[in-house]
């Protein structure tokens, strides 16, 4: 079901190998993502979920493959370019900046669609104070969406672990991307949390953004994804729709163990 | 929720006093010694900023502030308008940070450390050992009056309203700066600087920005520096000056942002008054002695007050309402 060769929002991994000394955290990884889709990238503690979201947002480089991008290859790019292109994420460590506040760290998330530099915000131009209000604005907005703005003002540390998770999320979406990338997003959340992230996420689908989640929470991927992939000693060893997913032989034997597999 | 940079009311009354105290102070003690604090509380404003806020460990501050006073004073010299030699200066500073800086920000910590140190050391012997330019290590002599289109300004209480005009219109850049978009992307990569690229913060080029900022900005105090005690020499620039910096900082408190210049304050009064006071008082007076007592004092505050002045002036305000949530105040 290919598109048109390089829709808006549209990555395409191809070939990407990375290792650390001698560990093959990534072993010629390839697959697609569809725009304004949800796909999820499940598999084992170590099996280099997050080596390959980091390599996609440019924090490690990849020793070979190509990573395209809306027709551009940002492999090798500085992740702040990268980052700029429209490709934004959440942390499995959170983090979030200690000697923030809740709103001023979503705000961050707003920096890379404002303008002014370091002479004219240190000279108060009207400019720069233009944007403060706007960059407030949009980002007390994205504080609602996750339900948090009472909470604008508090010391991050403040958080309990499940707000701090969804103040991550109101940070990379501020960044306005179009591809939002969420690493183990429900680690650690209530139940009541988790409902609240599953609705805002298939809002922001419904919205045009395209998601990609790391996960371990299995009720939590296979309800939400559209397409999942498998991913096992650094190689996908499978890739298709949730269900295909949970019947597929060798995806149970990885990541359940062989136990499980012939019980 | 405050739509632009605030100065908060302590600020306002602290400059109305600094305004109002040449008019009530006779003599030009008091106002002397309060020229040197504005212009090292300036040097300290800059260098907390670097160190505290940013986590920039960079020592070259005394470099900085040095240049902009040798640049100016040899500009002077060769009859260049002091206006002219200042702006020399400050571009001159600016291009030495972008070039010193590009390379040696690339380093982090301890290593920062030791490298700008080093090319302080180094700074300070090129300028002692280029005699025909600078003088030597006799100090560069005949720098001419500061004089503004003519008007030749001399004598305490020009250089007074000068120097303060500097250090609190530094204040108030870093303030503004601090609390806008670029102040909040600073604070970010000193507090996660992988979360902060991937939330498209240039941080190399954000870290050089702010080194060459600071570094302008010490180079302005070394102009008006040079102006006001008309004779410099390379030991002004040196060890002495970055320690009695750092001890500005930790006494006045990092975390905040006028911690700094109230350290320059309590230091430079502290020092004046054992120097004054102290000589009446024991038999011996020696740089040993006067060294000893400051040294004590500094290590009674540090025990009393361990987040500086300004870190035992931020618990006294209502919980919550801090300038920002630092949480790691103590």
């Amino acid at each position: 079901m290919r598109g048109p060769i390089f829709p808006e929002g549209w990555l395409e991994v191809i070939d990407i190998s990375r290792h650390f000394g001698g560990i093959m955290a990534l072993n010629r990884v390839s697959f697609q993502l569809e725009q304004s889709s949800i796909t999820s990238l499940i598999g084992p503690n170590g099996a280099g979920k997050t080596t390959l979201i980091n390599v996609i947002s440019g924090l490690y480089p990849a020793d070979q493959g190509r990573i395209r991008f809306q027709g551009e290859n940002i492999a090798g790019m500085a992740a702040h370019s990268i980052a700029a292109r429209g490709i934004g994420r959440t942390f499995q460590l959170e983090e979030l900046f200690g000697s923030l506040t809740v709103l001023e760290n979503v705000m961050v998330g707003c920096h890379v669609r404002s303008r002014s530099g370091m002479v004219s915000c240190g000279l108060a131009l009207p400019s720069a104070r233009r944007e403060e209000t706007q960059e407030r604005e949009a980002a007390l907005a994205n504080l609602q969406l996750i339900g948090l703005e009472h909470k604008a003002g508090d010391p991050i540390a403040s958080l309990p672990l499940g707000e701090r998770k969804l103040v991550g999320v109101a940070r990379a979406l501020s960044m306005k991307p179009r591809l939002l990338m969420l690493d183990e997003p429900v680690g650690g959340l209530a139940a009541h949390e988790i409902s609240k992230l599953v609705d805002l996420i298939c809002r922001l689908r419904s919205e045009g953004l395209t998601i990609f989640i790391v996960e371990h929470n299995m009720p939590f991927v296979m309800s939400l994804s559209e397409k999942v992939l498998v991913l096992d000693g650094g190689a996908l060893i499978a890739e298709g729709l949730p269900e295909e997913i949970r019947r597929n032989e060798a995806v149970i034997k990885a990541y359940l163990g062989e136990e499980v597999a012939v019980a | 929720m405050k739509p632009v940079a605030q100065f908060p009311l302590p600020f306002m009354v602290f400059a109305l006093v600094v305004f109002l105290l040449p008019l009530v102070v006779s003599g030009s003690y008091v106002v002397g010694v309060m020229c040197f604090v504005a212009l090292y509380g300036a040097l300290a404003l800059g260098k907390g900023v670097l160190l505290e806020q940013a986590g920039i460990f960079s020592l070259a501050h005394p470099t900085w502030f040095g240049l902009g006073a040798y640049v100016t004073g040899i500009a002077a010299v060769k009859g260049l308008p002091p206006l002219m030699a200042i702006l020399l200066a400050a571009g001159f500073v600016a291009l030495m940070a972008f070039a010193l800086g590009a390379p040696l920000l690339r380093l982090k910590g301890y290593y920062l450390a030791c490298a700008t140190f080093s090319l302080m050391l180094i700074i300070e012997i090129v300028i002692a050992n280029l005699g025909s330019l600078t003088g030597g290590h006799d100090g560069l002599m005949g720098i001419p009056p500061l004089s503004i289109g003519g008007l030749a300004l001399e004598g305490d209480r020009p250089f007074y309203f000068l120097s303060w005009g500097l250090c609190l219109g530094t204040y108030w850049f870093l303030n503004n700066l601090m609390q806008s978009r670029m102040g909040r992307a600073i604070l970010s990569f000193n507090d996660s600087e992988t979360a902060s690229r991937c939330l498209g913060i240039n941080v190399a080029a954000y870290k050089l920005r702010l080194f060459i900022i600071t570094a302008i900005l010490a180079s302005l105090a070394g102009s008006l520096f040079c102006f006001w005690i008309r004779y410099i020499m390379p030991a002004l620039f040196g060890f002495p000056l970055l320690v009695e910096l750092i001890t500005m900082i930790i006494i006045g408190g990092g975390k905040t942002l006028y911690g700094p210049l109230l350290g320059s304050l309590v230091v430079m009064w502290l020092r004046e008054g054992i120097h004054t006071y102290l000589g009446k008082v024991l038999p011996v007076m020696t740089a040993e002695v006067d060294a000893l007592f400051f040294g004590i004092i500094i290590v009674v505050i540090l025990i009393l007050m361990p987040g500086g002045l300004a870190g035992w002036l931020e618990r006294l305000r209502p919980a919550g309402r801090g300038a920002r949530a630092r949480t790691n105040l103590s």
